[in-house]
């Protein structure tokens, strides 16, 4: 097939994957796009020179920039690029153009168009001292609302500061970024130096503190103290540092209504005031400053003849924009705060990998860091724990200034949870519903089961999630940038909504669970067969020769992870730390084995059996019930429903093992709750995704089943003793039941006696012997089965 | 690009096709090779392209058809026979099933026969299945006979294939076998439509713009 028409299948709608067209419409524009959209604003046309730039640019932040025109021939010559605010100064590059290419004259490097040569230098320094820096509320202009971009114009450019990304950092903290350097290097982790600082300032303040004896408290001592002066004298950043960036995104997200002049000025000042509201009235928690009187002049003022910014508001816009109160050295902003030694903004899909990996190792060492204290609080030093607490929050704060996801993580919680709370809101009244509810239904022996209770708990849970897909305010923030796919928004959302209404119900839910299972028995079941089999090694339970199991060091590790899931009051979290019990199975069983020696599913179950003997079976299988029923539906396929079903799988062997007499029935009972839960899963596993559209396949999905439905609605569907009843070989159950006490009998007396004489594998061709006969004969198979399986326990 | 098409390999890209995403379960006794096949599968000569997974007990591998990406979730079930009744937990809502059996050990054979009916009966009424012979290396050990199984296998109406994951011999081809039988529209599998609206193809970041195995 050639490729143009492959194009055209992705764009046909029977292609399904597609075709959303409330999701092109708001489309992301790349930066390009973007760049070329507002050309006028940072080429402007006739009446401006090089004079009229360079006094619009002079302390501007560093790599903001205008491109003149010439005047004559109106074609862009000269680049204009600010060399930092404390510099005061404005560099000239001029831009040779030379029919349809354009080039810096001092590079050979040419580009087709204007907005591309700028892009480039944006990205890349080349023959300039800065990077170009482009204002970040540039990103959030979609294809619903760039025709604003073209009403932009030079002052606008100018004045939305370029430096945002790294200004909302370093401003927040001043004091702290200096330090942050100075204690990673200490700790030998991370360690950037600007050499031209050091060049000209030399490395005191750098050695000063850290040779001391007590150098890593007292310099966190002394930074506490700093930061808590700051804070003070400014507005109370300190705190918000963290949201101060994803407020203005937020900011940028929610006012579609607004000019994108008003949103460039609410994102550009990290003291905007309390007063502004987005139009769906959320309250953007800012630091409160008379700012937005001054940014609403400034806005007004944009005439040529405003030669600085500074022109009006009772406070300097210069401190605001580069609030760095008290700053240590005149050139640490421009070598940390300007942009130099961080990239410029560039589009948040390219910095998606390492926003990632640095949330991720901001995450993982949190994580790390609170198991370790698990394990030995001595071993840290409390100063040591502040200084790593810094370098967690730097690590994560910088994460989240580079990346779009993680912002829109913590927005989308922070923003879920606000609606949540808000007094008379849809949705918080929902959410309180859902609770009270939730609360009051409790299990009723015979008639209301602890799945039920459950059953009703995820549907509400979906309807709640669906409300929130289809408010408004979501789905504005949604719209901002940050390559985010629609599963992850789904998830997103999911997680948010665990967080609101299933955390408040999660212990109630858990006590029904409890009641449900020791009602019917399930409990008593466990540990009775817990007490039959916790004596097996693991080849007992099925596992081949040679195949590890976690040792006393792991398998301790392992115990803490399932506290862990049971702490966890997320579904998604708690399959995400079995996941991770899974992964250390995993790696005892290859421990000890030759390298390429692959466990499958043949080992693993009978591992992770192992594991779970040596585990609080009950805890586990409260979780493993609420994660079954609870989870989002979505979530039960791949890799973490493979896991749950088998640690689910485990459970029912445990539970369900060495069954008796009364072994047909409670195998036809717990076949049956399992057949009626996978149908309820599988069946709406593909409801979701966003508003109308996701209703619209949901209503697709909930008329697929009927055949699934009656087919389950057969009792004894699923159950192998019905099959075989099915057969017409009534015998056949009887001997089922009989080698099920026989494999008991053989556990059990293999538990006297560790090494079994037949490998793995001639048991199974054994088993498999028998099975070939009761295809064939069932009298025959009996007789056969049952010698072959005395030769195996002797 | 077509001899890679031809192995029915995922060569990792996001492909401009359509995505169909399936649920296959792995079924047959204990050592048959079933974890050998499906990693052989899964690892083959593109190692770096395959989806990172914890375990072999659960993969992940793509196929590419002419205009459609196959992506197989494989399930590996215990084959032990004191596990038989937690099959139904795995295969319940599988697309595709593969029944292994080795070719030197008949028992394998009547258990993956007994397999085979126990999915007829009770699997989703559309299941793909497969049988495969596998350790077809060891011919000079065979004990159960080409025909025979191919024969079983055209009365049941499976797919069947001789397979190596030793040598490798059969072993994609085993599953392009199987994806190209897989229905392949999306709207008779709302599922997959639902799943994978999340690619968003017209992505301008989107960084691939060939299919993987356009050139077929």
């Amino acid at each position: 097939m050639s490729e143009p028409l492959q194009h055209m299948a992705v764009h046909s709608p029977l292609n399904g994957t597609t075709a959303i067209p409330w999701r092109s419409s708001r489309k992301r524009l790349s930066l390009l796009e973007q760049l070329k959209g507002c050309q006028e604003a940072w080429c402007p046309g006739a009446p401006w020179d090089r004079e009229g730039a360079h006094a619009a640019i002079t302390g501007t932040p560093a790599g903001s920039f205008l491109v003149v025109r010439d005047a004559v021939t109106s074609q862009p010559s000269l680049l204009c690029v600010s060399a930092g605010a404390n510099n005061e100064e404005v560099l000239d590059y001029n831009i040779k153009c030379t029919g349809t290419v354009f080039q810096l004259s001092e590079s050979h490097l040419s580009f087709s168009n204007l907005a591309q040569l700028v892009f480039f230098y944006s990205l890349t320094r080349d023959v300039l001292t800065v990077c170009l820096s482009i204002p970040r509320w540039i990103y959030s202009v979609t294809e619903a609302n760039k025709d604003r971009l073209s009403q932009l114009e030079p002052k606008t450019w100018l004045l939305t500061p370029a430096e945002q990304q790294t200004d909302q950092m370093t401003h927040s903290e001043p004091s702290n970024m200096m330090c942050s350097i100075q204690l990673t290097s200490t700790s030998g982790a991370l360690c950037i130096i600007n050499p031209l600082y050091l060049h000209e300032h030399g490395d005191d303040w750098l050695t000063h503190k850290v040779t001391t004896s007590q150098g890593a408290t007292q310099l966190s001592n002394y930074r506490r103290e700093r930061r808590l002066s700051t804070t003070r004298s400014w507005a109370g950043a300190g705190l918000q540092s963290k949201r101060a960036i994803s407020l203005d995104q937020e900011a940028s997200a929610a006012s579609t209504e607004n000019s994108g002049l008003i949103r460039a000025r609410s994102a550009d000042s990290p003291d905007c005031a309390a007063t502004s509201q987005t139009p769906a009235g959320v309250i953007l928690r800012r630091p409160s400053q008379d700012a937005v009187a001054a940014l609403t002049n400034r806005v007004s003022t944009d005439s040529l003849s405003t030669s600085t910014p500074s022109t009006s508001g009772s406070t300097t816009p210069e401190l605001q924009r580069h609030s760095s109160p008290v700053p240590q050295s005149p050139h640490r902003v421009s070598w940390i705060e300007d942009g130099v030694w961080l990239p410029p903004p560039r589009p948040s899909s390219w910095l998606q990998p390492p926003s990632l990996e640095l949330d991720s190792l901001s995450i993982s060492s949190v994580e790390e860091e609170q198991e370790s204290i698990m394990s030995s609080p001595a071993q840290h030093h409390p100063s040591a724990h502040r200084l790593a607490d810094k370098v967690i929050h730097r690590l994560s704060a910088v994460g989240q200034a580079l990346g779009g996801l993680v912002s829109h993580r913590k927005r989308l919680t922070n923003r879920v949870q606000e609606l949540s709370e808000r007094k008379g809101g849809a949705f918080a009244e929902a959410v309180k519903g859902f609770v009270e509810i939730a609360l009051k239904k409790g299990v009723d022996p015979g008639r209301v089961t602890g799945s039920e209770i459950l059953q009703e708990v995820r549907s509400s849970l979906t309807s709640l999630r669906e409300m929130l897909l289809d408010s408004l305010e979501i789905q504005t923030l949604l719209d901002s940038p940050g390559d985010i796919s629609d599963s992850d928004i789904d998830s997103l959302v999911e997680l948010s909504i665990h967080k609101v209404a299933l955390k408040p119900v999660s212990a109630h839910l858990y006590s029904c669970i409890n009641t449900s299972l020791t009602n019917d028995g399930t409990f008593e079941r466990l540990q009775n067969n817990l007490y039959v089999l916790e004596k097996n090694g693991v080849e007992e339970l099925g596992g081949s020769a040679g195949v590890g199991v976690p040792d006393s060091v792991t398998l301790e590790r392992i115990q803490q992870r399932w506290a862990s899931i049971h702490k966890a009051y997320s579904p998604n979290k708690k399959v995400q730390i079995l996941l991770k019990v899974c992964k250390s199975i995993y790696h005892s069983m290859t421990a000890n084995s030759n390298s390429g020696t692959v466990f499958g599913a043949d080992d693993f179950l009978p591992c992770l059996t192992w594991v779970l003997l040596r585990s609080n079976l009950v805890t586990l299988q409260v979780d493993t019930d609420y994660m079954m029923e609870l989870l989002d539906p979505t979530q039960l396929q791949g890799e973490g429903g493979y896991y749950l079903t088998t640690l689910y799988a485990s459970l029912y062997y445990i539970s369900s093992f060495r069954p008796r007499l009364a072994a047909r029935q409670l195998s036809v009972e717990a076949q049956q709750s399992l057949n009626q839960w996978h149908r309820r899963r599988t069946l709406h596993c593909n409801q979701s995704r966003r508003s109308k559209h996701r209703r619209t396949i949901r209503r697709q999905t909930c008329q697929e089943p009927k055949p699934e439905q009656k087919e389950g609605n057969n009792p004894g569907n699923a159950d192998e003793s019905q099959q075989q009843t099915e057969n017409g070989t009534e015998a056949l159950q009887t001997l089922k039941e009989e080698k099920e006490n026989d494999q008991g009998a053989k556990d059990q007396s293999q538990s006297g006696t560790p090494t079994s004489d037949c490998p793995p594998m001639t048991e199974g061709e054994v088993v498999t012997g028998k099975q070939e006969d009761r295809q064939g004969s069932c009298v025959a198979g009996e007789v056969d089965y049952r010698g072959e399986e005395r030769k195996d326990v002797r | 690009m077509s001899s890679r098409g031809s192995g029915g390999r995922s060569n990792g890209t996001l492909p401009q096709t359509k995505i169909c995403q399936f649920k296959l379960v792995l079924l047959g006794d204990m050592a048959v090779g079933k974890s050998s096949l499906v990693l052989r599968f899964v690892k083959g000569q593109f190692d770096e392209f395959q989806e990172t997974t914890i375990g072999a007990a659960f993969l992940a591998q793509s196929v590419c058809l002419d205009d459609t990406t196959v992506k197989f979730e494989i399930w590996d079930t215990a084959g032990q026979e004191r596990y038989h009744s937690l099959a139904p937990m795995y295969y319940r809502g599988a697309q595709a099933a593969i029944v292994v059996f080795d070719i030197t050990k008949p028992e394998t054979f009547e258990r993956a026969k007994a397999w085979v009916k126990e999915l007829q009966r009770q699997a989703s009424p559309n299941i793909v299945i497969a049988l495969a012979g596998n350790k077809a290396d060891l011919a000079e050990k065979r004990l159960v006979e080409y025909e025979e199984a191919q024969t079983y296998a055209e009365d049941t109406g499976l797919l069947f294939m001789e397979t190596s994951a030793k040598t490798a011999m059969n072993v994609n081809e085993l599953f392009l076998a199987i994806a190209k039988k897989m229905p392949k529209t999306d709207t008779q599998n709302p599922t997959h439509a639902a799943r994978h609206r999340g690619v968003n193809l017209q992505d301008p970041d989107a960084h691939s713009t060939r299919a993987c195995c356009g050139g077929n």
